[in-house]
């Protein structure tokens, strides 16, 4: 069926058993996807626009990027710098917490219900998929459509 | 460099404690080492700091340490350019990468590149790009650290060659990822320690405010105001875009940190680590103003001649003169333990690409034993460092390093970055749009960087092998050019089989589902736990 694809023993493992269509248009992977679309785009715009702001100013105006301001030595060119730093450390801790928050427990949702409605032949695999990554009974149990 | 001849036998002992530690540790790994998971990705072991500590110790390299402080030293702001591209490159491979590729990749990018696509091709191109990558920057680190054993040690530049490609081969043949990955927690942890002890130093020195470093690095420097501005090592504005836009991508494309991300459990560690590297590198970078600046204040222009042409020998001359031979002895010993780290990273993720995309999944059709393909790995690993001690013998210490690595970043950024984020978002992508975008990407990196001034240099900037065209850095044209091969390729055909099977990565590489287990392998045996997981899903898990 997908001769040529599936790469023997040694490819990165695939799933037939799972069906991947039925989780990919299911309501709960959807919202994760909607989600996790609604941080990460405009954290990427941002950070891309801020980086590429200093970038372009560092390129195209040396002197105001030299300009001395508050105290004689510090420049806007290495404040603006530094900036680069805090902005990268800050959404990457909010992308983290954002992760943690939202996330991992729409993940677990969309793996259990992809699982629950028969996506898989092998009831056995449901153990195995979920316990590899341990999940808080109350990140799940809040409204998840168990059939 | 006078003083530095002088130190040779304290330096050897430096160089001997560090080369004692880490063969420690791949002794201790060695006995660990089984599976091609552990030989790989360290039994996918590893807890999200320790693959942090990893990852800064894979990155920061002695271009990094040595580097960028000696560029800041020589030019001022523009150096530090570099040190916010290569942090803020971090994002990158927070937001677009890293939990993606631990949920749907196994040992290599390959594995997530060529996932739905037709196996033969897309891991040929796939390995291309690796490959490439790894050759530029393995010759660029090879021919560093000869020239820096040298200049530091005094022992001669082929012994030094030889000598750090035979220890980066024994870690790798004999303890793998496990034995990798501990060196440069090690090396990220020295790293680390040596830069804070430097600043303090520093900032002690010239009286604890900070900004005093701006304004006596100004004093003692002939270029005065200019100094505290760009432009003095840029030139260009659009050089300047270009170099921007290489380094913020580049790394979201480099084989050796992204193949980091399989050493970890699972998404949550991988994205966790991306963390911790980010708060490591970041705080290293924020301190190259105080050892680059510094060093311009406190060696000031009588420091020009030790530092050497490129300004590598800065900091290690800024070492001499604030603690004297014994801390110069140190320093240098960091400096070779970073370079140690990289290259093992390096040549690891390049026996992935021969051994486990090329031998196991193209020659045997994963046809193969994983003992095959393990043995097939180690002996890549020797294949690629002797080739790499090679070259740089050949080539020899005039090798413009810093083109060799610029390369490096730019066929990352232009090959392997755009194949790997349109085959992971991008359901239309096929395998002809993978291999005419890593092909336009390689090509066109490296056919820019041939004809730029870095190779050609003319008089005062305005050389090159074309007159018009000047840009040193080619990451604005050749990333664009790597975007549109995939767009072009994937437009030529239609292939259902890619399209149908996007549902399964896309599904995997967000939320985990299926991702691949580890052996729960630690240095100092294997975790139960982990390793009923493994077992439990492997058994469980039909294979049709």
């Amino acid at each position: 069926m997908t001769q040529g694809y599936t790469a023997g023993a040694h490819g990165a493992e695939h799933h037939p058993e799972i069906d991947w269509e039925a989780v990919e248009r299911s309501p709960e992977f959807r919202e994760l996807i909607r989600r996790k679309k609604a941080f990460v785009i405009p954290a990427t715009v941002f950070f891309m626009a801020w980086y590429f702001g200093f970038i372009i100013l560092a390129g195209y105006a040396p002197d105001f990027m030299g300009r001395e301001f508050i105290t004689d030595g510090l420049t806007v060119g290495y404040a603006l710098a530094l900036s680069q730093f805090v902005m990268t450390w800050v959404l990457g801790w909010l992308y983290l917490r954002q992760a943690d928050r939202v996330f991992d427990p729409l993940a677990v949702r969309a793996r259990e219900a992809a699982l629950a409605t028969g996506a898989t032949s092998d009831r056995r695999f449901r153990r195995g998929a979920i316990t590899d990554e341990p999940v808080t009974p109350s990140s799940t149990s809040e409204e998840v459509p168990r059939s | 460099m006078t003083v530095i001849a002088a130190v040779n036998e304290t330096a050897l002992a430096v160089f001997a404690v560090v080369v004692g530690v880490t063969m420690v540790i791949t002794y201790f790994a060695s006995k660990r080492v089984a599976t091609a998971t552990d030989f790989w990705a360290a039994g996918r072991g590893l807890t999200g700091p320790q693959n942090g500590f990893a990852i800064a110790g894979d990155y920061m390299s002695a271009a990094s340490f040595l580097g960028i402080a000696g560029l800041i030293f020589l030019f001022g702001f523009d150096g530090f350019l570099y040190s916010v591209g290569f942090l803020v490159a971090f994002l990158t491979v927070l937001f677009l990468l890293a939990e993606r590729m631990r949920n749907s990749g196994k040992y290599t990018i390959a594995d997530v590149l060529s996932y739905r696509m037709r196996q033969q091709p897309a891991r040929a191109a796939a390995a291309l790009g690796t490959l490439s990558v790894v050759a530029f920057y393995l010759i660029a680190q090879m021919v560093g650290a000869g020239v820096l054993i040298e200049g530091l040690v005094g022992i001669d530049f082929w012994l030094a060659v030889v000598l750090t490609g035979a220890f980066m081969i024994i870690y790798i043949v004999a303890g793998g990822m496990l034995a990798t990955s501990w060196v440069q927690i090690i090396k990220a942890f020295l790293l680390m320690t040596a830069a804070i002890v430097m600043t303090i130093w520093v900032l002690a020195k010239i009286g604890w405010n900070p900004i005093d470093l701006f304004r006596d690095a100004r004093a003692k420097s002939a270029d005065g105001e200019a100094y505290l501005k760009p432009g003095l090592f840029l030139s260009t504005p659009l050089d300047t875009v270009s170099l921007g836009l290489g380094l913020v991508l580049g790394t979201a494309g480099l084989p050796h940190i992204l193949m980091r991300f399989f050493t970890v459990p699972d998404g949550k560690a991988a994205r966790s680590s991306v963390m911790w590297a980010m708060v490591l590198i970041g705080a290293f970078y924020v301190m190259t103003t105080a050892l680059g600046f510094g060093a311009r204040a406190i060696l000031g222009k009588g420091g020009e001649e030790a530092a050497g042409p490129t300004g590598n020998f800065a900091l290690p001359t800024l070492a001499d003169e604030l603690g004297g031979e014994l801390f110069l002895a140190i320093i240098a010993g960091v400096a070779f333990a970073t370079i140690l780290a990289v290259v093992a990273g390096l040549v690891i993720s390049a026996s992935g690409a021969v051994a486990h995309d090329i031998w196991s999944n193209i020659v045997r059709h994963g046809r193969d034993s994983e003992r095959e393909e393990v043995w097939v790995a180690k002996i890549a690993a020797v294949a690629v460092g002797a080739i790499a001690i090679g070259v740089a013998m050949i080539g020899g210490e005039g090798l413009n390093v810093s083109f060799m690595v610029g390369l490096a970043f730019a066929v990352a950024a232009s090959a392997n970055f755009p194949a790997l984020l349109l085959a992971l978002t991008w359901r239309r992508f096929n395998t002809t749009g993978a291999v005419t975008g890593v092909l336009f990407g390689v090509i066109s990196s490296v056919a820019l960087v041939v004809i730029s001034p870095t190779v050609w240099p003319g008089p005062d900037s305005e050389g090159g092998a074309l007159s018009w065209y000047s840009l040193a850095n080619p990451g604005i044209i050749s990333i664009p050019l790597g975007f549109i091969g995939c767009f072009l390729g994937t437009m030529l055909a239609r292939e259902p089989a890619a399209e149908r099977m996007f549902d399964e990565l896309y599904v995997r590489s967000e939320t985990g589902l299926g991702a691949e287990a580890g052996t729960g392998l630690t240095l100092t045996g294997r975790r139960p736990g982990a390793r009923t997981v493994a077992a439990t899903t492997t058994t469980t898990m039909p294979h049709l």
